[in-house]
């Protein structure tokens, strides 16, 4: 057993938001006794605001070889802290055929989204999960930019975007609920061991609980991403796009 | 530092640094199609400025203070006729709505719009030949009647003719113009500028004015129905009588009859001591003739409080400037008489009250009365119109009932004050280009349809640090010792040219893109361009455009706005980046074929370049040097 995670996010705005995310799933996989990293990102101009950046972590029930590469060569789970980067890259360049699992923030409809994709990126799908993150999270601050921080928050962060000190407690935010909508759609981790290592575990499994999914494996050979049906990932029951707040 | 369970592949190595084209060239941008970062696109989407919204005719003010900006005169002067035909008239005559809307007021003085607006009608008064009359369609024979050659009347006729329609108009005075003539005195609207304009319309050919014809007298209703279509426009010149007693005497006179005799060059006196019963604009212009006829003064009475006031307030001061006087929350009670004649009236205290139907009824304060000595009496509580010709389920109180397009039944309409009650000038204008372009419709077969809402720029949407604060050019007045002796001379003097450019220059375009070249500027990475214009000035190469937002942050008039990416779906918006971002599977420093083979030819090209001037001869190192030499 091996997965990789990549958290797509963009540069300081919503940096911390991807750290999370990989670090929680990298340390609850470690405490469960899985081999596991989580690697930050030096090579996407961290640095600079907006600039899409990454976010990698990976474990496994084997010893880790390649600790120094940062790029996951075949993430097989894929997170989008903002919709947007639906349309920017090929995020799921070097995913198995049919394995992946795609998480996306966002609030707009998971057959909308869907559109975006081209048929050889539907291709290596397994899942296509939508969560309205923002929604589903507990609301601080104002910042037009990172959907549930303030500003002088932000500005804290740009000093901390390399890691070098955390100020708040990991797992706030947009990323508890795309945290829970993620492990309940891929089913790998138990949902409450990653709770117990996210500073927000309500909005978590708010989003365990609620995001939609599309099963895409139905639809394998089958031509275009046909049914839509909305079916529930392991361990959640299916819902809506969550709308729920 | 340990490097056990390391694995660092060898592609690590390659070079790289140096071959990647720089993103200002045209490759560079074929190659990093950037625009895949963005959150939003900034779309060029014009709004409607609020003063444009405020015009009943829905003049395209912000296009044609730019044209006047640019010293595009005669541009402007189309603009304003494609939607007033009289500028003329309204650039002295209007009560501005405009300028109450602009958002100019939020930020120093509202744009002086009417003294513009003036300025290029007599500029296109004064031109040679008429400029409107170049490119209007043949005639087509269907005949439009139209009663009343007021403001809405003219309007309607004339864009009628701008649609090709014939039109003729009942006009029961004898000479046309309606209130423009028989309600707005000459020091306010000079008749020879009126007739001017009248003779404009006219001279466009297929506008037949019948003077001496009234309605109901003259031509009946049946008459009027049996036109394919006809416009309803005869005003409301009926005043309404004082329910006082002694209101019979000799000496109480209508405000809107002496206006009416006044205005048509027909002998009229009035006393050196005149009383004005009334809170509107009516009140305020017979005051101000009267004291210009009789040389005496005028004393305004109203039931409204000073701010009440119906009157406009450039006007109430002007007036007083000219020696009128304001008795406010003040009521008549009685009109004395001797010998018939008018001495005096009693007046009292009192305040403006409505019943639930919105009727005034005038408070009294009992024992507050006391008697003002005067030998005038001029009414002006409001005006109807006579309407018993019409049958009887068309009209009610003094106005012609009509369905929310003015239409009043089949193909007839209804505009201006008989059907909205007394009302401004250019509602009437209004009125009348409306009922032209829904007369055009039931002719034509088309639904009639309200026009869709339109979305107005608020000043909050501007960027205010453009807009340098600038005081209004003050509109120029006659003094007022001379207006006082003058029932003709204008009283509201015109903008010299260079007052009308730089007060133009003072718009700030709201929501309307006027290329002021600063989304060009801003943009750090070269993608408002100019050459392929989207919106008549610019457009946005979105594949490269990476959503910083600096041009819909620094577009001064707000007509550059954010549009979520996602919201863009059309085929072909996609352009997924090839180049960065780990561009073949495996790892971070290994390029794509593309960007390989860009490489290798790169280097290959660069050893060729050194290899080839010692080509001919001996090389100190044969071998050494060969295409490609990069190590895959």
């Amino acid at each position: 057993m091996y997965h990789e995670l990549t958290v797509w996010s963009r540069g300081i705005i919503m940096d911390k938001e991807a750290r999370d995310v990989s670090s929680c799933v990298a340390s609850a996989a470690r405490s469960l006794g899985y081999h596991a990293e989580n690697v930050s990102d030096y090579i996407d101009d961290p640095d600079r605001t907006n600039c899409l950046v990454r976010r990698y972590a990976r474990f496994g029930d084997a010893p880790i070889v390649d600790r120094f590469v940062y790029e996951n060569p075949h993430p097989d789970w894929v997170v989008l802290v903002e919709e947007t980067i639906i349309k920017a890259v090929d995020f799921l360049r070097g995913t198995p055929e049919r394995a992946g699992v795609l998480v996306i923030n966002s609030k707009r409809d998971p057959e909308y989204l869907l559109k975006f994709l081209p048929e050889q990126m539907r291709a290596r799908l397994a899942r296509f999960v939508v969560v309205d993150a923002v929604g589903l999270a507990e609301q601080r601050g104002d910042s037009p930019w990172m959907f549930v921080r303030n500003l002088s928050e932000l500005a804290f962060d740009r000093m901390s975007t390399e890691g070098a000190e955390e100020r708040l407690a990991i797992g706030l935010g947009v990323a508890a609920p795309l945290l829970g909508a993620l492990v309940a759609a891929t089913g790998v981790l138990p949902v409450d061991a990653v709770a117990a290592v996210v500073a927000d575990r309500d909005a978590m499994l708010r989003g365990a609980a609620g995001h939609a999914v599309i099963d895409l494996t139905a639809a394998a050979g089958s031509g275009p991403a046909a049914a839509p049906g909305t079916t529930a990932g392991p361990g959640t029951s299916a819902t809506a796009p969550a709308t729920a707040r | 530092m340990s490097v056990r369970g390391t694995r660092i592949p060898p592609h690590l190595r390659l070079p790289i640094a140096g071959v990647t084209p720089p993103p200002t060239e045209k490759e560079g941008q074929r190659l990093f199609p950037t625009g895949n970062f963005r959150f939003y696109r900034p779309v060029y989407r014009d709004k409607t400025p609020p003063c444009n919204n405020a015009c009943p005719t829905g003049e395209q003010i912000q296009k044609y203070l730019d044209f006047v900006k640019h010293d595009r005169f005669l541009d402007g002067y189309l603009t304003i006729c494609a939607d007033n035909p009289m500028p003329s008239v309204t650039g002295r005559v209007c009560y501005h709505p405009c300028e109450t809307a602009c958002n100019r007021g939020e930020h120093d003085e509202p744009i002086g719009i009417r003294s513009v607006e003036r300025f290029l009608g007599d500029y296109g008064l004064a031109l040679p030949e008429n400029p409107i009359a170049g490119d209007l369609p043949e005639l087509n024979g269907t005949t439009v009647a139209i009663v009343g050659s007021g403001p809405a009347g003219l309007a309607c006729a004339y864009h009628l003719r701008r649609r090709g329609y014939p039109s003729v108009i009942f006009e029961a005075l004898e000479k046309p113009g309606g209130m423009l003539r028989a309600g707005i005195p000459h020091w306010h609207l000079p008749e020879e500028i009126l007739d001017a304009e009248i003779a404009k319309l006219t001279s466009l050919g297929g506008i037949d004015i019948r003077c001496g014809v009234r309605a109901g007298e003259d031509i009946s209703w049946e008459e009027l129905r049996a036109y394919p279509a006809a416009f309803l426009a005869l005003g409301q010149d009926v005043g309404r009588r004082l329910p006082v007693d002694g209101a019979g005497s000799r000496g109480v006179v209508g405000a809107l009859e002496f206006l009416r005799e006044a205005g048509l060059g027909r002998p009229v006196t009035v006393g050196r001591r005149v009383l004005v019963v009334g809170g509107g604009n009516t009140a305020s212009d017979a005051a101000r003739s009267a004291i210009r006829l009789g040389g005496g003064e005028a004393i305004i009475v109203s039931l409204e409080s000073e701010t009440e006031l119906l009157v406009v307030p450039e006007d109430l001061a002007q007036a007083r400037e000219e020696g009128v006087v304001l008795a406010a929350n003040t009521a008549v009670v009685r009109v004395n008489a001797a010998k018939g004649h008018v001495t005096g009236a009693v007046v009292c205290q009192a305040r403006l009250a409505r019943d639930g139907s919105g009727t005034v009824v005038p408070h009294l304060v009992p024992g507050t009365e006391r008697e003002v000595p005067c030998d005038t009496i001029m009414i002006a509580i409001g005006q109807v119109q006579q309407l018993a010709w019409l049958p009887a389920h068309l009209s009610d109180g003094g106005v012609i009932t009509a369905d929310e397009h003015g239409r009043v039944e089949g193909n007839v309409f209804v505009g201006g004050d008989v059907m909205r009650g007394p009302s401004m000038v250019v509602d009437a204008l209004g009125d009348g280009k409306r009922a032209a372009r829904d007369i055009d419709r039931v002719l034509t077969a088309q639904a009639l349809a309200a026009d869709p809402e339109p979305e107005i720029m608020p000043y909050q949407g501007l960027n205010p640090a453009y807009f340098r604060h600038a005081p209004r050019i003050p509109v120029p007045l006659a003094p007022p010792e001379q207006r006082r002796r003058s029932q003709t001379a204008e009283v509201t003097l015109a903008y010299s040219r260079e007052q009308a450019v730089a007060e133009s220059d003072r718009c700030m375009s709201c929501g309307v893109c006027n290329g002021c070249d600063n989304c060009y500027i801003v943009c750090p990475d070269v993608s408002v361009l100019r050459d392929t214009r989207e919106n008549g000035h610019y457009s946005i190469r979105t594949t490269y455009c990476k959503g910083c937002l600096v041009c819909v942050q620094e577009c001064p008039t707000g007509a550059l706005e954010k549009v979520p990416e996602l919201d863009f779906d059309e085929p072909g918006d996609v352009v997924r980046m090839q180049t960065a971002f780990a561009p073949y599977e495996g790892a971070h420093a290994e390029q794509s074929a593309f960007t390989r083979q860009l490489i290798e030819q790169t280097i290959a090209e660069y050893d060729a370049a050194r290899a080839a001037p010692a080509a001919p001869g001996a090389s100190a190192a044969p071998g050494a040097v060969t295409a490609g030499g990069a190590e895959g």
